[in-house]
Formats: structure tokens, C-alpha cells, sequence
């Protein structure tokens, strides 16, 4: 009997950063109103910005990154992996789209599961097998699924404030009140306003990593495969070029002439071992395996 | 979208819908209104696809059911066949005359991947019908529905005989409301 258990580390971790998040804009908008700020304006500019982006997400994605959606009858081994992972996933199927580029990726986007877009690009589907894409495809049908689109939407909507805050508040000249302390006031709401800014870009930061996590997870549940996965995610890091397909008796033989063994591109690796969430990614999907298996 | 589902997205919790078994059922009651009234002869021949995975418990669950398929076609005659399409989910197809059997055997094999907890990964499982052409009956575990599939090439399918078959079961069988999620199964196995 196979149990999918709960990763309460990574919900909480999550929990954490949000409430951490939350703290911080509440603070920043008491700070606000406390400079008399007339922030109902600000906040409702930035509501109908953010507003807009959100709302048309799928289509800004698709245009910015120049994806072509694809129907059926062009694809039809790529909507039908998604079909019937969308079907086993309860998730209703997403538009898909193929983005022309030699680099592996895939992205998910769009404000809900309903309206959701999940692209790859051509380097995806020729680097990958069927498996392996089709674990990549449960990770981001995962995002569809966990609203992340939305979630740091959300999450992102007072960082942005204060983004516009630190950038535009000279050219207003400062929140009204008092005349005397309106230069000094400015100051201190560009300073905290920077604070917050940076402040909550890491915690985002921190809270899009756990996403992609809690994605990795969402793949494994799909697929019920964790190790596709990760070979996926290996291929396309590079680091699979470690991983050779030589014939041992064969590369034993010449690696007694060399004296770094020829199966191991050491520069691939090294530029990987830089870049841990890669390896933690790999580590978290490996205890997955572990759990179910063992 | 309830409160549950909100807080699951929330905290990013990756629950994959159970497998509803309890409306499968449902066809063994209209295989006689789809043979008396519509003329829909069953082709004795059934099959249910799920995911195959990599792992020690799976073979086990696999052989369990082998086991089982072994010993139902010994009393009731059923003939069986696992095969991987290529997809790499696995199809186990179901030969009787009997539809009653196949209909038994289908929740039997789907009763034992849920009790594995492996139900999240069963696809569907689909009956085969004869009118001019083949008639798929495919139910959808996650829903808990049949829809209509009538394939009438590579990639054609007859959308009109689907949704007269809709509206002439709907009172019999637990048919899927939302069209778009009648999703076909192209180069079906049998």
C-alpha cells in the first residue's frame, strides 16, 4: 500500500512566509496612513494595474514570451498526455502552446484553472521523453491547480506599491500635510518604502521557491512517478551527461589512460552545483520516492 | 470552489481526486434500455486504463490483479489481456459475452489499484458497443460519470449520435454534464 503523505515542513515554511509577508505590508500600510498618504488613491492604481495583469495574464504571457497556441490536430500526442493527466488530476484541460526555442522550459500561466495556458518550447519536447514530459507537464498543470499564478499575484501587490512608491514619490512631491515636514516625511516613507520593498521581495522570493516545491510534489502525485521527475529535471540541468551510456568494459579500458575519468563533464557540473535549488529540487523529490516506496 | 479546495491551493497541497466507483454500476441496469431500445448491440468487450508506475508496490499490485483476473476467468470464462499503450498506461482489456462479468471484473480491478491506493491514477474504464460503427461508453472515475465517445475516424467523431445518446440515457446513466470534459480516446485499443 502506497501513502502520499503531507510535507507539514514545507506547508509551514509557507505559512510562515505569507504571514511574514502579510505582516510587513500591514505595517507598511499603518506606516502609510500615518504619514497621511492618501493611499486610496495609490492602492487603487495599483489595484487596477495589478488588476489588469492578472485578468490578462494568459494572454500578456503568450505574447511576451511568443507562444503560439496549438490546437489538436497539430499536437495530438501532446493534448492527449495532458488530457489525461488533466483527467486524473480533476483539473479541466488547459489551453496549450509551443514556444519556438532550443532551451528546455515549460510555463504555466492564466488566473485560474479554467483560463490556464501551459506552454513548452520545442527544446522541451525534443530533449525529453514521454515520460519524463509528461512529469514536467504535471508540474505545472500542479501551478494551475495551486493558483500560484494568482497567489503571488496577491502576494506581490503591496511589494509593488512600495516599488512605485521608491520610484515615483519625489516627482509627487510628497503626501500633503504638513509643508515644513514634507521633505523630511518623504524621506522617511522612501526609506521605509525600500525596506519593504526588498523586505518583501525575498520573502516572495522564499514563497515562489516553496511553490515550485509544492509543484514538484503535485507532479509526483499526478504521475505517481517521482523519478520521472527528476531525470527530466536532470536532463534538462545537463547534469545527465554524468550518467553515462557507455558500456563499462568498454570506458574502463580508456579511462586507464586518462586521469580524469572521460564519462565526467566537469564543467557542466560544476556550473550545476552552483545553483542548489536544482539539487535541493532533486533531494526533496528523491525523499518522495522514498516515502512511497519504502 | 469551497473552502477545503481554497485552503488545498493556499498551502499548495497536492491532492489528486480519489477514485468514485460507486456509479459504475450504474451500466449494468442501462445495457438493456442501449441493446432493447437503441439498438446498441454490446461487443463483449470492456477495458479500464490506468497509470503504470515504476515502483516494487505497483508490480505487486499488478500481479495481485493478474491473480484475480487468473482466477475470475476460470469461474466465469472472462478472457483477459494487459497490454501498454503509448502513453505508458496500462489497458487491462475484458472479453465476455456475459456483460454482467465484465462490468464485475472492471470494478473488481479498480476496487484493488483504490484499496493500493493507487485509484488516484486510474484513468477510465470504457465498454464497447456495436451500431454502424464501434460505440465507447467511457466512465470517468474522477467524476463519477459515463459519457458517449463515437469515433468515426483517425481523429473524427460523431457528435450528433453522442449527444442523442445523452439525451436518450441521461435518465439511466450518470452522464458527464459538461461536454468539454467528454474527452476521446483516439486509437482505442479494441
Amino acid at each position: 500500500m502506497v501513502e502520499w503523505k503531507k510535507d507539514i515542513g514545507l506547508e509551514g515554511r509557507m505559512i510562515l512566509t505569507m504571514f511574514l509577508l502579510a505582516a510587513v505590508y500591514l505595517a507598511f500600510l499603518v506606516f502609510l496612513a500615518s504619514m497621511g498618504a492618501p493611499q486610496i488613491f495609490i492602492l487603487l492604481f495599483i489595484a487596477l494595474f495589478m488588476g489588469a495583469q492578472y485578468y490578462y495574464s494568459d494572454k500578456l504571457v503568450l505574447m511576451t514570451m511568443n507562444a503560439r497556441v496549438v490546437s489538436e490536430s497539430e499536437e495530438p500526442k501532446f493534448h492527449e498526455t495532458i488530457t489525461r493527466l488533466c483527467v486524473i488530476a480533476g483539473l479541466p484541460k488547459p489551453k496549450l502552446a509551443i514556444v519556438d526555442s532550443s532551451v528546455p522550459n515549460a510555463f504555466a500561466t492564466g488566473r485560474g484553472p479554467k483560463n490556464a495556458v501551459v506552454a513548452v518550447t520545442t527544446g522541451l519536447m525534443r530533449k525529453l521523453d514521454q515520460r519524463e514530459l509528461e512529469a514536467v507537464l504535471a508540474h505545472e498543470l500542479s501551478h494551475v491547480k495551486n493558483r500560484d499564478m494568482a497567489i503571488l499575484t496577491i502576494a506581490s501587490f503591496i511589494s509593488t506599491l512600495a516599488f512605485y512608491i521608491v520610484r515615483y514619490s519625489f516627482y509627487f512631491g510628497g503626501f500633503g500635510g504638513n509643508r515644513k515636514n514634507s521633505n523630511n516625511g518623504l524621506v522617511v516613507v522612501w526609506i521605509v518604502s525600500i525596506l519593504v520593498w526588498i523586505i518583501s521581495f525575498l520573502l516572495i522570493r522564499a514563497l515562489s521557491r516553496y511553490r515550485e516545491f509544492a509543484a514538484d510534489r503535485g507532479s509526483a502525485a499526478i504521475t505517481g512517478n517521482p523519478v520521472n521527475l527528476i531525470s527530466a529535471l536532470r536532463k534538462i540541468s545537463g547534469t545527465m551527461e554524468n550518467v553515462p551510456t557507455e558500456d563499462l568494459r568498454k570506458v574502463e579500458g580508456m579511462n586507464a589512460f586518462f586521469i580524469i575519468p572521460a564519462a565526467v563533464s566537469g564543467s557542466v557540473m560544476n556550473l550545476i552545483s552552483t545553483h542548489p535549488s536544482m539539487d535541493k529540487r532533486i533531494a526533496a523529490l528523491e525523499k518522495i520516492q522514498r516515502e512511497i516506496e519504502l | 470552489m469551497g473552502f477545503r479546495d481554497m485552503l488545498n491551493s493556499v498551502l499548495g497541497r497536492s491532492k489528486v481526486p480519489e477514485a468514485k466507483t460507486d456509479r459504475l454500476f450504474a451500466m449494468s441496469t442501462a445495457v438493456i434500455t442501449l441493446e432493447m431500445n437503441l439498438n446498441l448491440k454490446p461487443s463483449a468487450v470492456a477495458g479500464i486504463c490506468f497509470k503504470s508506475m515504476d515502483m516494487s508496490k505497483y508490480q505487486n499490485t499488478k500481479e495481485e490483479i493478474e491473480q484475480l483476473l487468473r482466477f475470475s476467468s476460470k469461474e466465469t470464462g472472462t478472457e483477459y489481456e494487459i497490454q501498454k499503450d503509448e502513453y505508458n498506461f496500462l489497458w487491462a482489456i475484458l472479453k465476455d459475452k456475459d456483460f454482467e462479468d465484465l462490468v464485475t471484473n472492471i470494478h473488481m480491478i479498480s476496487q484493488t489499484l483504490i484499496e493500493q491506493n493507487f485509484g488516484e491514477q486510474i484513468l477510465c474504464a470504457v465498454y464497447r458497443f456495436e451500431s454502424n460503427g464501434p460505440v465507447y461508453w467511457i466512465y470517468n472515475f474522477k467524476q463519477g460519470n459515463y459519457y458517449p465517445f463515437v469515433p468515426t475516424g483517425k481523429s473524427k467523431r460523431d457528435n450528433s449520435m453522442e449527444l442523442r445518446l445523452k439525451s436518450l440515457m441521461e435518465k439511466e446513466l450518470p452522464i458527464e454534464k459538461e461536454v468539454g470534459k467528454w474527452y476521446p480516446l483516439w486509437g482505442m485499443p479494441f
